[in-house]
């Protein structure tokens, strides 16, 4: 692009070179502007990710249920849920032919009657595929292949299952060991009304704002929540078939970034000039005391550090402070006491629940730090927390049975916290978070 | 210090913390670039706001080929060129006077003792249509034709402007050089 020229003027070049590389700071708070305008784009991004991501859910949650639906279908069905084998000798060819009404039976000594069956069991011929699919033309009136009017036919077909399997095993009795299980099932189900969950999610958090002001888009636009975690043992209570109580206790981690606040080191030595009064910064949680009198800290593009000094008492430009940071990260960590309602949706091998309830969170830590090198530097507190915390919360529960006892769960859930976390006059930014809680259960 | 490829993967991901390191680590000097296409200092600071805002917005474009700092330095330029240009959208009956380019080849003076500060403060006391013409043929390299298409004006008064920027810097130089001279020996 450079126009190699031999007129080029010896002020071209002056001007290009001497430019070269020249830098000069640019105005404090341009950054601050900045910063806003590309947040709000991004937007638009993060609300068509969590959007992608409930279609993801969704799609998950839609495939699973046809999963299960096709699964209970199969086991309901004799034809499909049992082997090629067991289906070619069924009861009702034996029953029919009792009654005398299949000519072929005569010819198959798998359909002598029952005591002959019993009694010779190392005779047994099965009928071949032909034969088979005769004997079903002659007993049209169903699907399955069944006389549809026939009075004998009283078993279920999951009874007919079972009795074909011991007729195989050479121990047929005309046992009404099926009957007895589906007693057994039921007797269970009453039994096992108490579960036991342990859970753990990451957590992410976001804030709502109630009041549009200044001071609320200035917080709230360099604040970042950071991944948070949570997690518990909760006793769960079967009320119905359907709905179940749940409570326990969970212990929760929250992160929270508070950007373009300079903090440095060193301020302690200037104690005989500021005195040991130390900072205040606002934010939207509550506002960060600085319990380290050797921090100083600086807000880059705002007024969020409420204590300032004048030049005469503390000029930072001229002491020797040493950068540390340019954020400070609030860690708050919560107990909690849910109370959760659940209803199943659908009862198959993978369950759906509908959760939905209240939790009671009491705040046990709190605390500020920025980072150095990795580590942590301790810069204080937030005051003005709120102690005791009630959130709302709605979900789905994914349930897959691994055994009779275990099962395994997942739990989108979305929880919106009904009172703020900390209390500044002019904001109310009410958080509200997403996680996808997953553990194990044992019912008992 | 964080390579700029992970910065800028991470300013795609959303990260404060990579967007902030980007702006920090290049703002000193596209600052320079703002201020040496603007008069005062609230259009370079205009400038450079908006010209970050698109380097945000049109980071995904950005392929890893050739330098990033050059690839922000056109967009800053760009945004210089677009406020110019909204500003200075009419023509004047003196942006087609054409006054003759000088042939001889440039004299050679002792600029010593001037720097880049002078050399920015002079370039900022041009008229605008001369300092845009200026910077973009001098500094940039852009030819006639194509600084013509970029700010709407004909290729002769692209070099008309240029000739007269280059008299009033000679101008200006010898003169700063002069009272920087008077200042060291006085």
């Amino acid at each position: 692009m450079w126009s190699v020229d031999n007129k080029e003027a010896n002020i071209d070049l002056l001007f290009r070179n001497g430019l070269k590389d020249f830098e000069v700071l640019p105005p404090v708070g341009v950054w601050g502007n900045i910063f806003p305008v590309i947040r709000k784009k991004q937007k638009p991004v993060i609300l068509l990710r969590s959007a992608a991501l409930i279609a993801v859910l969704l799609s998950i949650s839609f495939l699973a249920y046809r999963w299960s639906k096709e699964l209970s279908s199969s086991l309901q069905n004799p034809m499909l849920a049992v082997s090629e084998e067991s289906i070619q000798v069924p009861d009702n060819t034996l029953i029919a032919e009792n009654q005398g009404r299949m000519p072929l039976s005569d010819n198959i000594p798998g359909t002598t009657d029952r005591k002959n069956q019993a009694t010779d069991q190392s005779g047994i011929v099965e009928p071949s595929d032909d034969e088979y699919i005769s004997s079903f033309d002659q007993n049209p009136g169903t699907d399955e292949g069944y006389p549809a009017n026939s009075n004998n036919i009283d078993i279920p077909a999951f009874n007919q299952t079972v009795q074909r399997f011991n007729y195989y095993a050479g121990n047929f009795k005309p046992d009404f060991e099926g009957l007895n299980k589906l007693d057994y099932e039921e007797q269970k189900e009453k039994i096992n009304r108490w579960s036991v969950t342990a859970m753990a999610s990451p957590t992410y958090y976001l804030r709502m704002e109630m009041n549009h002001n200044e001071l609320s888009n200035q917080i709230s636009s360099s604040e970042q929540s950071r991944i948070s975690y949570s997690g518990g043992v909760s006793f769960a209570y079967k009320i119905s078939k359907k709905l179940s109580i749940q409570s326990g206790l969970y212990y929760s981690s929250i992160g929270n970034e508070v950007g373009g606040i300079n903090s440095f080191a060193g301020f302690s030595g200037y104690d005989y000039t500021k005195g040991d009064h130390n900072f205040e910064v606002l934010t939207s949680s509550g506002r960060i005391y600085t319990e380290n009198a050797d921090v100083f800290l600086l807000d880059n593009s705002g007024d969020r550090v409420v204590t300032r000094y004048t030049n005469d008492v503390f000029d930072p430009t001229k002491a020797n402070l040493s950068y540390i940071n340019n954020s400070l990260f609030q860690n708050f960590s919560y107990i909690e006491m849910p109370v959760i309602l659940r209803y199943k949706l659908i009862d198959k091998s993978v369950d759906f629940n509908l959760i939905g309830g209240l939790s009671y969170n009491l705040l046990v830590n709190n605390s500020v730090h920025t980072v150095i090198d990795g580590s942590k530097y301790t810069i204080g507190k937030t005051a003005g927390l709120n102690p005791f915390m009630v959130s709302s919360s709605m979900g789905m529960g994914i349930e897959y049975s691994l055994s009779e006892k275990f099962s395994l769960n997942l739990e989108p859930t979305f929880r919106y916290y009904l009172n703020p976390f900390g209390e500044i006059p002019g904001l109310r930014i009410h958080p509200y978070s997403f996680g996808v809680f997953s553990g194990l259960s044992y019912k008992f | 210090m964080p390579d700029i490829r992970n910065i800028i993967k991470g300013c795609l991901a959303g990260n404060r913390r990579d967007q902030e390191l980007l702006y920090r680590r290049h703002a000193a000097k596209l600052y320079a670039v703002c201020l040496q296409y603007s008069g005062n200092d609230d259009e370079a600071r205009d400038i450079l706001q908006e010209g970050y805002i698109k380097i945000f917005e049109n980071l995904i474009t950005y392929k890893n080929e050739g330098s990033f700092e050059g690839w922000m330095r056109r967009i800053i330029v760009n945004t210089a060129l677009e406020k110019y240009r909204s500003k200075h959208n009419l023509y004047r009956v003196d942006d087609i006077d054409l006054i003759q380019e000088p042939d001889a080849a440039p004299e050679t003076e002792d600029y010593a003792g001037l720097e880049a500060v002078d050399l920015l403060d002079i370039i900022r006391e041009l008229p605008p249509k001369y300092r845009m013409v200026f910077n973009l043929f001098a500094i940039e390299g852009y030819s006639h034709k194509e600084i013509s298409q970029m700010i709407k004006i004909s290729e002769g008064t692209s070099k008309s402007n240029l000739s007269r920027a280059r008299i009033i810097l000679q101008k200006k130089v010898k003169l700063y050089t002069g009272l920087k001279k008077d200042v060291v020996s006085g």
